[in-house]
């Protein structure tokens, strides 16, 4: 199945539910080749649930609407069909990826076992290239995740998506629990690879600052509602809900 | 008055330092300590409030040594503000309070609520049942229970949402009592501080008046943290980085801990800078001229 008019995601009437009680209602997402889009939102916004469900990843919740991944209708799809795109076309960066890599497996092995699970050629050269991309030496692969910092972390998962050759990766607060510093190397990465490899970015944050300066479009939710969305610098700029007000007078 | 004073200060865990030859004084208006993980903040922390001895160096309150004060009442004067996982889960939060309070005093939960903006009523509460931020008007509420002299604030706000955050912001801004904010947040320092220290590596690179230190860095690595901050609408934050593309976040180990990831490093910088006079601040970088005419 081919990616259909460039859209990578495509979201339509998304409503997700636990034990009855809405917890995210999206009536449209789309997210093309190259685009990034921006999920905002506090703490039990239903930000995080939706980029989730985008996956299939939400556990015992009651989900309906229409949600095709690269070209895959996920919320039919065999548990197969669903494992071809999660991990390799579409991949998930979550806030700590330290947390997701095996402890005791050492980074080479980890990424050599992800391209042969996805039928890729696990050659020295692909991992060379695919470290080369976002600025790590090929010397990380010896490491454990323990002797990596959160920033190389973050890094590794994205190169991982990379070697894998992932068309959109789906991050979840990818550079909160980061330095400043160290984010701005995170999002300079992410930027150089939607410009040079079309990649689509759905991005789920809470900063609106660091927002503004990668989306092109955004989504405001509150309590599992989207109470806004539209161009990024509109949306920022302009925006017409009180809560997006709300959010950007409260910036520090 | 200077309220406590480090002097030379070096601090560390076993035998290793992180904390490396550190002089700072606390007086009025604020003071921030900025500085990214690893920097050494929080232990400089734990030995403003007396629960780290330092390897060399005096750290001075009120005049009179740490190593000789009354530390019962030193405890009751500098009371610590960390983030709200400080509170015992089983213990309802008026309780919480009320036990740093003299006996005769326990009526006083409800104002101290009621100070921090918290309903009286929620005294009765058990620390899940409140919202996030909620629970750090409680940790501040208890803070200020003892009538301190000085707030140790340790990323009093990082793990909030940005609403509650400017909320206790203001909170905090309204407080009468002197601070010593550690944060990696460049925003709430200059909301909540006249006076900054920017540490790296365990060193101070950069101390002056918090606005001027923002407006216009004399040091490189305050340059770096400025610019890595994203501004709404601004340009996507910038790395710094060494020429060829390096961005080391490993501190050196000899000379200038920065000059691995300092875009205007130069062969001098091999030699440890040491701290000068520069346009009304001090200064650790020897191209400090150089980077405050960029």
């Amino acid at each position: 199945m081919s990616t259909q008019g460039g859209q990578v995601i495509e979201v339509r009437d998304l409503q997700v539910r636990y034990g009855g009680r809405l917890v995210a209602d999206v009536p449209e997402l789309d997210v093309g080749a190259g685009e990034c889009v921006a999920i905002v939102g506090e703490s039990g916004s239903g930000k995080s649930t939706t980029l989730l469900s985008l996956l299939g990843l939400t556990e015992n919740a009651e989900i309906s609407g229409q949600v095709r991944v690269c070209g895959v209708d996920v919320l039919t799809a065999s548990p197969k069909a669903l494992r071809q795109i999660r991990g390799a076309r579409a991949a998930l960066v979550m806030q700590s990826p330290q947390a997701a890599l095996s402890p005791a497996t050492r980074l080479g092995v980890l990424m050599r076992r992800a391209l042969k699970l996805h039928g890729r050629p696990a050659t020295d050269e692909v991992m060379a290239r695919a470290l080369e991309t976002v600025v790590l030496d090929r010397e990380i692969l010896r490491r454990y995740p323990h002797e990596i910092s959160g920033g190389q972390a973050q890094r590794f998962a994205i190169a991982l998506a990379i070697a894998l050759g992932a068309e959109v990766v789906l991050a979840d607060e990818p550079t909160s629990a980061l330095d400043v510093t160290v984010q701005a190397e995170v999002v300079g990465v992410l930027r150089r690879l939607r410009a040079e490899r079309d990649l689509a970015l759905l991005l789920v944050s809470h900063d609106l600052a660091l927002v503004s300066t990668i989306a092109d479009r955004v989504l405001v939710m509150k309590d599992g509602a989207v109470v806004e969305s539209g161009p990024a610098a509109e949306v920022l700029a302009e925006p017409s809900h009180p809560y997006t007000r709300e959010l950007l007078e409260a910036l520090p | 008055m200077t309220m406590l004073r480090a002097e030379r200060v070096t601090l560390g865990y076993g035998r290793r330092p992180v904390v490396h030859d550190v002089s700072l004084d606390i007086t009025g208006g604020g003071v921030g300590l900025i500085g990214e993980s690893g920097s050494g903040k929080t232990t400089l922390a734990r030995a403003f409030l007396g629960l780290l001895s330092p390897i060399s160096g005096n750290i001075w309150y009120r005049g009179q040594n740490l190593k000789k004060a009354d530390l019962r009442a030193f405890r009751k004067d500098v009371q610590p503000v960390f983030q709200a996982e400080a509170l015992d889960p089983r213990m309802r939060v008026g309780r919480s309070i009320a036990e740093a309070l003299p006996r005769t005093a326990r009526a006083r939960v409800g104002e101290l609520l009621e100070q921090v903006g918290l309903d009286p009523a929620l005294a009765d509460r058990r620390p899940h049942q409140l919202s996030g931020g909620q629970r750090q008007r409680v940790v501040i509420a208890r803070a200020l229970a003892v009538g301190p002299r000085l707030l140790i604030l340790d990323e009093p706000t990082s793990a909030l949402d940005v609403t509650v955050q400017a909320r206790i912001l203001d909170l905090l801004a309204s407080l009468e009592t002197e601070r010593l904010l550690i944060t990696h947040n460049l925003a709430v320092v200059e909301r909540l501080c006249r006076t900054s220290h920017v540490l790296f590596a365990g060193r101070v690179v950069e101390s002056g008046p918090t606005s001027e230190l923002l407006a216009n860095p004399a040091h490189p690595y305050t340059r770096a943290l400025r610019d890595a901050v994203p501004k709404l609408g601004g340009a996507p934050p910038e790395a710094a980085s060494a020429p060829g593309g390096r961005t080391e976040a490993v501190p050196a180990a000899t000379g200038c801990p920065f000059r691995l990831r300092c875009p205007l490093a130069v062969p001098a910088c091999e030699q440890a800078p040491v701290a000068r006079d520069v346009a009304g601040r001090q200064v650790a970088c020897h191209r400090a001229e150089d980077v405050l005419s960029i």
